[in-house]
């Protein structure tokens, strides 16, 4: 048997996006997921919801210039990719895709509620891009969604599962429901993060 | 495909590196939750037409100092599938090794020719191209004299593939010290870009830098 392996071309590297990650870049539409455009009518289905936490060091010190990257289903649980073109409970105003840099590690990220995709609890995916590291990945669940005891993932990590928890925060903020969650890049209280390239 | 995941190095003499990597090893992702873990970018971005030229920060201003240098390259994934329509995000130093970004504070000159900011989409093929000033070294730490060596920093993203990353320089004097590089090991060659013959007398250096996005999440949707 060949091993398909000796077919892949070698991978570029990936490397530290540094400090200086251009705030130039940035796109108010990729931070605020709950419209589409400035301007235009058009708004994504589904319980509006501000993110709100801290990406904190091995200190618990602010990781400041962080990039944050957020993915996600629509209200329904349907992921906008290339598998699901042309699905009937595709919104067309949500894509699923934030994006933000923060200055101070501190964030606030603007979404709808995700809806629960078959055999998963509603979360959001996100990348972390900063500083000293390469792209690191975790999963981040809402406090008490139904769904949440079964899903694979949050059995998967076990006693650390609460760490995958945002919380509500008890408040609303221009009628958005308002959660909390902060990520711990190393050290006490570490969040958990996922292995992409070897699962 | 491996049955633990990895446990992520930590670059030497970096000190973000010490306080941001993680210490316990990567967890595996169960084959029911590991579709969610390819976000898809939305091709919805735009550049302006003279950003792929970032050796003037407009068509009507001056050429910035130092040396121009054209990059291009092709963007694959590791099975060989061009990513075409991407958005390539390009940033690097000045020829005095300071970025324009409100948070350099390295105190290194500025010079008002450049931006250092540019983005560019791949092609059909997924070949793209920009033009540049030769950036800068840098004195990364200067408490122990630890420079980062020339680079260029690029993000790509398009559909599931998804990198950022920077390209070096080859022979330059830093490269074997810099912390990224080091981890990296034999296969920091693979983020050297390599010289070619110049086409066009408007630059003075020209690198091909092939982009190979690897890992299952670029190839998901294929
Ligand atoms: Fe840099």
């Amino acid at each position: 048997m060949t091993d398909p392996a000796s077919n892949l071309l070698p991978a570029t590297n990936e490397d530290t996006c540094g400090p200086y990650f251009p705030i130039f870049f940035a796109d108010p539409g990729l931070e605020d997921l709950t419209k589409f455009d400035p301007g235009v009518v058009g708004q994504a289905a589904g319980t509006s919801l501000v993110l709100r936490g801290r990406v904190l060091d091995r200190h618990g010190e602010l990781a400041n210039g962080v990039v944050m990257e957020f993915w996600q289903a629509n209200a329904n649980g349907v992921y906008r990719t290339p598998a699901t073109e042309g699905h009937a409970d595709i919104d067309p105003w949500f894509h699923g895709y934030g994006r933000l840099r923060s200055a101070t590690g501190a964030y606030e990220f603007r979404t709808i509620l995700p809806g629960a995709a078959e055999g998963r609890a509603p979360n959001i995916t996100i990348t972390i891009f900063s500083d000293g590291i390469n792209r690191v990945v975790t999963q981040m669940f809402f406090d008490n969604q139904p769904g949440n005891e079964a899903d694979p993932l949050l059995l998967a990590v076990g006693d650390d599962a609460p760490k995958l928890i945002a919380r509500h925060d008890g408040r609303t903020s221009s009628g958005a429901e308002v959660y909390v969650f902060d990520i711990v890049m190393a050290g006490d209280g570490e969040t958990p993060f996922f292995d992409d390239l070897e699962s | 495909m491996g049955n633990q995941g990895r446990i992520l190095a930590i670059g030497p003499t970096d000190n973000t590196s010490d306080q941001r990597t993680p210490r316990q090893r990567l967890r595996l992702i169960p084959e029911e939750a590991r579709s969610s873990f390819v976000p898809v970018v939305p091709a919805r971005y735009a550049t302006t037409p003279h950003e792929w030229d970032m050796t003037r920060t407009a068509p009507d201003r001056p050429r910035a100092d130092g040396v121009p240098i054209e990059v291009t390259g092709r963007v694959r994934t590791a099975s060989g599938r061009p990513v075409a329509g991407a958005l390539l995000e390009v940033w690097s130093a000045n020829h005095y090794g300071r970025y324009r970004h409100i948070e350099d504070h390295s105190g290194l000159q500025l010079d008002e020719n450049h931006l250092g900011l540019g983005r560019v989409l791949t092609d059909d093929e997924g070949c793209y191209r920009f033009w540049a000033i030769s950036p800068g070294a840098y004195l990364a730490r200067p408490d122990i004299g630890r420079w980062r060596p020339k680079h260029i920093h690029m993000s790509l993203s398009g559909g599931s593939s998804r990198l950022i990353t920077q390209m070096y320089f080859p022979g330059e004097p830093n490269n074997a010290t810099d912390p990224m590089a080091i981890l990296m090991g034999d296969a920091f060659e693979r983020n050297i870009g390599r010289p070619r013959e110049v086409g066009t007398a408007d630059v003075v250096q020209a690198f091909d830098f092939d982009i190979v996005v690897g890992g299952r999440n670029a190839t998901f949707f294929e």
